[in-house]
């Protein structure tokens, strides 16, 4: 059978179900010590003194460090690189100043857990607090200055785009301006981050467990920051309860562990607690814009500007400074737009950083352009939809170049728009919604034709290698171990990967394994995250498989005694083309099960008089070797990395309805379809449930998400209890479709549906809000909408 | 955040002045006041139980008595820090005769950091009323228990 295209249920989930899967607290070795941190209390203050003499007296404790004791690790990486980014020096304790909530400041080491928690109280730190920098736009301004020596709290300034965009908007009939906010929201994996780490003296050795998306990239920074030979270090991902782009990172508290193992000479261990994770684990979004969109009386759009002000956090964590770019990318949409600028101002805050957050960019250039199309429609009268079909790229456009810089792969946006539309019966829901108006109901209806950037992608856009890697090999046994680079954290990639590797090599999905995430046996690798596995890590394991099955057809042939061009590979096995005739006649051949064999003893494949060999009868002879073409090496192994030409395309219409009650403020969810179009599709129940997933983070943006500090920097969203996630409850019910427009980047032409809900359901979500509350002049809410915001609106007319 | 309100007590505004200043009766007026000690003409170093819900904890502190305008203005400035984060706060009370009795009227701000503020910030203001209504209270219970 085929497996590609299959609703394959995950293998990995019985594991996970069971409570049988190991995440990196579950992960108990002898003698560990346990690290808990001590962190600022304050958003900006200068250290004047640190005492751990108590807590160093505290029963079980081994140790406390300070700044001092690591002034020389680090310092924390930042992997961007931008023209004149001004990049501070992030150790991994606070030297003299803390710049953030959470900031850590001191690591105490004890026997217990518990012990270590206790003694983190008895370390008196002296402040003298300084003023925060907490709003963007005033930080943009100057007053404060953060770093001392850098002058301002600018980070960087970017413009790009192409196209004289003031001579576009002038040319235009309208011009529409909005300024919109992306607030700040916390990722919230549901396993936090977790780091252990063991060093043998003798060997040299350190091995650091961690909860992260990228092994290969944190073994080679921590080995940077830590100063150990990156080949006396193995980083070992085990299971990974969610990492939604927060572990696509490089922690302080990570290379620590590493440094505090070696200096004691024994395993330590740091589980990350919730108000930790929500305090010092990196924060998504955070930008604040101006939009300007012009548009001609028939809603051709003309041009498009973005000044954008990024509140970057008070110190760059890998990727910080390069999301807002992303924003610039992504800025042209589905849509055909002459000209497009984006002014970028990004500045340091006294916050924890901002970064990669499921979607990292894109979700903010989406949102801009949706809602300035809806701005568009509703300056002139059209219809949402109609707007956005009107500007829309032909199919037979592609690859269609943007205005700003990109070559979009392929699409057919008109299609998923008409799917969409037809599922939902569009004309039918309008006119509903006029009759519901005039009765009184505040129905709305959002619209959002999205496309986004996936599979990142080519070497020459990415910090540190676009490509991603796979080994295919064949046990003697006939058993198939794929090992794969794009270490996964809940995508399924054990099952999508060996779908690919099944399917490829004509053997039951149950013979394959995928391996991934420990740097001692995986080949060096990339990672998850840009919805890139599939396109970049699946291809690199098609290729592989492509690579291992050209050796295995001259092994074949040499065993059958034929010419390798006269082998035709087909249901798993290698045949003579007459003995393919003859088996397609009914006559197939036995094969004798490798599995089978007497126990002890390799079964001797059978290869006298046969006309065809399986590959797993292959892999055995070349284990064997007794049997080889004289150029021929043993073993039945390849590895491929695997370099994208390009990034992928994923598109898609999300169409919402909504209805708000007038007396609470309550926004319901009527109906909820979404049409994704994210290529060739590996297994349909992973794509469902990558924008289940994406489709409620976006709906906890829309609706509830905020995180909040306060004016003098403190968190005040602290707890699960004041930062609002979506409750099942509050969910729609998702009804779900697909287009499918292959990539021609990847031979499977599979594009990336990682992101794709995040990306493409705020602004159908917010747009539905605003529809319904058009009568009351509404044509822009900021997120999260509240009720209460809804209620004011309704029922004081505040608008 | 902002504190404001007024509290009468039924006392002459001399007198009501000096239970205000005078420690032994903010000791035990203060909610969850451990100690105060007087470490200067106008300054005291303070120790004081409180918290939200069920982030607790000591706080040490100083308490400074400034811009004392007998009797009727002075200035309250707390700082402390403990466990669960620290506090930060200034107060202006005026004292208004009215008739036999005495209109103390206070407005301030407080600032919180720490666990109190990622995890109780939302109930730290009517838990700072709260305080505010027992330290009143138990201020005019003492200051008439003067008078007599």
């Amino acid at each position: 059978m085929t497996y590609v295209g299959q609703r394959i249920k995950r293998t990995e989930d019985p594991r996970l179900i069971k409570g049988l899967a190991h995440y990196v607290d579950d992960i108990r070795l002898p003698d560990t010590l346990h690290v808990a941190f001590v962190r600022s209390v304050y958003a900006h203050a200068r250290i004047k003194s640190i005492d751990a003499s108590e807590a160093q007296k505290s029963p079980g404790v081994v140790a406390v460090y300070t700044g001092k004791d690591v002034a020389k690790v680090g310092p924390v990486p930042c992997a961007s690189a931008l023209p004149d980014l001004k990049v501070p020096d992030y150790r991994v304790l606070a030297q003299d100043k803390v710049l953030f909530v959470g900031h850590p400041i001191a690591a105490v080491v004890a026997t217990d857990a518990y012990a270590a928690r206790d003694a983190i109280d008895l370390v008196a730190v002296d402040y003298d607090d300084l003023p925060a920098v907490v709003d963007v736009e005033a930080a943009a301004k100057g007053g404060t200055i953060i770093h001392d020596g850098f002058g301002d709290n600018i980070a960087y300034k970017l413009t790009a785009g192409e196209g004289d965009i003031d001579a576009a908007l002038a040319a235009s009939d309208h011009v529409i301006k909005q300024r919109m906010v992306h607030q700040r929201l916390a990722p919230i994996a549901m396993e936090p981050r977790g780091v252990l780490a063991r060093y043998f003296p003798g060997e040299e050795e350190l091995t650091v467990w961690s909860s992260t998306q990228i092994p290969h990239l944190l073994r080679t920074q921590l080995a940077l920051m830590i100063g150990i030979p990156e080949n006396k270090l193995r980083v070992i991902t085990p299971e990974v309860g969610g990492g939604f782009g927060s572990k696509l990172n490089v922690y302080a508290e990570e290379g620590l562990l590493g440094w505090i193992s070696m200096q004691l000479g024994k395993p330590a261990k740091w589980i990350e607690t919730r108000r930790e994770n929500i305090q010092s684990t990196i924060h998504g979004r955070g930008q604040v814009g101006y939009v300007e969109i012009g548009c001609k009386k028939d809603g051709t759009l003309t041009g498009l500007r973005y000044n954008v002000f990024a509140d970057l956090g008070a110190y760059h964590q890998l990727l910080t400074p390069a999301i807002p770019t992303l924003t610039g990318l992504m800025l042209s949409g589905a849509y055909k737009i002459p000209a497009i600028q984006i002014n970028v101002t990004a500045c340091f805050t006294n916050k924890m950083a901002t970064d990669a957050y499921r979607g990292a960019g894109r979700p903010e250039a989406t949102y801009v352009v949706e809602r300035a199309l809806d701005l568009v429609a509703a300056k002139l009268g059209m219809d949402a939809a109609e707007v956005r079909r009107k500007n829309f790229p032909a199919a037979d456009e592609f690859p269609f170049h943007t205005a700003t810089g990109l070559d979009y792969d392929s699409g057919n946006y008109e299609a998923a728009l008409d799917k969409a539309q037809g599922i939902i019966d569009y004309a039918k829901l309008r006119k509903e919604q006029q009759e519901g108006r005039e009765a009184g109901r505040l129905i709305g209806i959002g619209v959002s034709t999205y496309v986004e950037i996936c599979a990142l992608g080519p070497s020459a856009a990415m910090p540190a290698g676009g490509w991603e890697s796979a080994t295919v090999r064949i046990e003697p046994t006939g058993k198939v171990t794929v090992l794969t680079g794009a270490s996964p954290h809940g995508q399924g990639q054990e099952t999508s990967f060996a779908q690919i590797a099944a399917d490829e090599l004509g053997v039951d999905l149950n013979d394959v394994t995928v391996v991934h995430g420990d740097t001692g046996i995986v080949q060096y690798g990339i990672g998850t995250f840009g919805s890139r596995a599939t396109a970049v890590g699946g291809t690199a394991v098609l290729i592989a498989i492509q690579k291992l099955k050209e050796k295995a057809n001259k092994i074949a042939a040499h065993i059958l005694k034929a010419d390798a061009s006269n082998l035709a590979f087909e249901g798993g096995r290698y045949s003579l083309q007459a003995a393919r005739a003859a088996a397609v006649m009914g006559e197939s051949e036995p094969v004798i099960p490798v599995g089978e064999a007497p126990a002890g003893a390799l079964p001797e494949p059978q290869t006298e008089g046969r006309s065809s060999l399986t590959i797993q009868e292959i892999a055995l002879a070349a284990h064997l070797a007794k049997e080889l073409p004289p150029d021929i090496e043993p073993g039945l192994s390849a590895t491929y990395f695997f370099e994208p030409k390009n990034f992928t395309f994923p598109f898609g219409t999300h169409i919402c309805v909504v209805e708000i009650e007038r007396e609470t403020g309550e926004i319901k969810f009527l109906r909820y379809v979404a049409v994704d179009d994210c290529g060739k599709v590996i297994n349909p129940l992973l794509v469902d449930g990558q924008l289940h997933g994406g489709i409620v983070q976006a709906l906890g943006q829309a609706l509830y998400e905020e995180v909040v500090y306060d004016d003098q920097g403190q968190l005040v969203t602290g707890t699960l209890m004041d930062y609002a996630i979506p409750r099942a409850t509050q969910i729609p019910w998702m009804e779900l479709d697909r287009t499918e427009t292959p990539s021609p980047v990847n031979p499977l032409g599979v594009k990336g549906v990682g992101e794709a809900g995040t990306i493409g359901a705020t602004p159908a979500i917010v747009g539905a809000i605003v529809d319904a509350l058009a009568p009351f002049g509404v044509t822009h809410l900021d997120m999260p909408v509240k009720s209460e915001r809804v209620w004011n609106i309704i029922n004081k007319g505040e608008n | 955040m902002n504190l404001e309100g007024s509290h009468t007590i039924n006392a002459p505004r001399a007198l009501v002045y000096a239970s205000l200043i005078d420690p032994e009766v903010l000791q035990q007026c203060i909610p969850g006041c451990e100690s105060l000690e007087r470490t200067s003409p106008d300054t005291y170093a303070m120790t004081i139980r409180a918290g939200v819900g069920s982030i607790k904890g000591s706080f040490n502190g100083t308490v400074r008595m400034e811009d004392l305008r007998e009797p009727e203005h002075y200035r309250l400035v707390i700082e402390g820090k403990g466990r669960t984060g620290f506090l930060k706060g200034s107060g202006d009370f005026d004292l208004i005769e009215e008739g036999e009795t005495t209109v103390i009227k206070y407005s301030g701000e407080m600032q919180v950091g720490g666990m109190i503020a990622s995890v109780g910030q939302r109930m730290v203001l009517s838990a700072a009323r709260m305080m505010a209504s027992q330290f009143f209270t138990a201020l005019e219970k003492q200051t008439i228990e003067r008078k007599r």
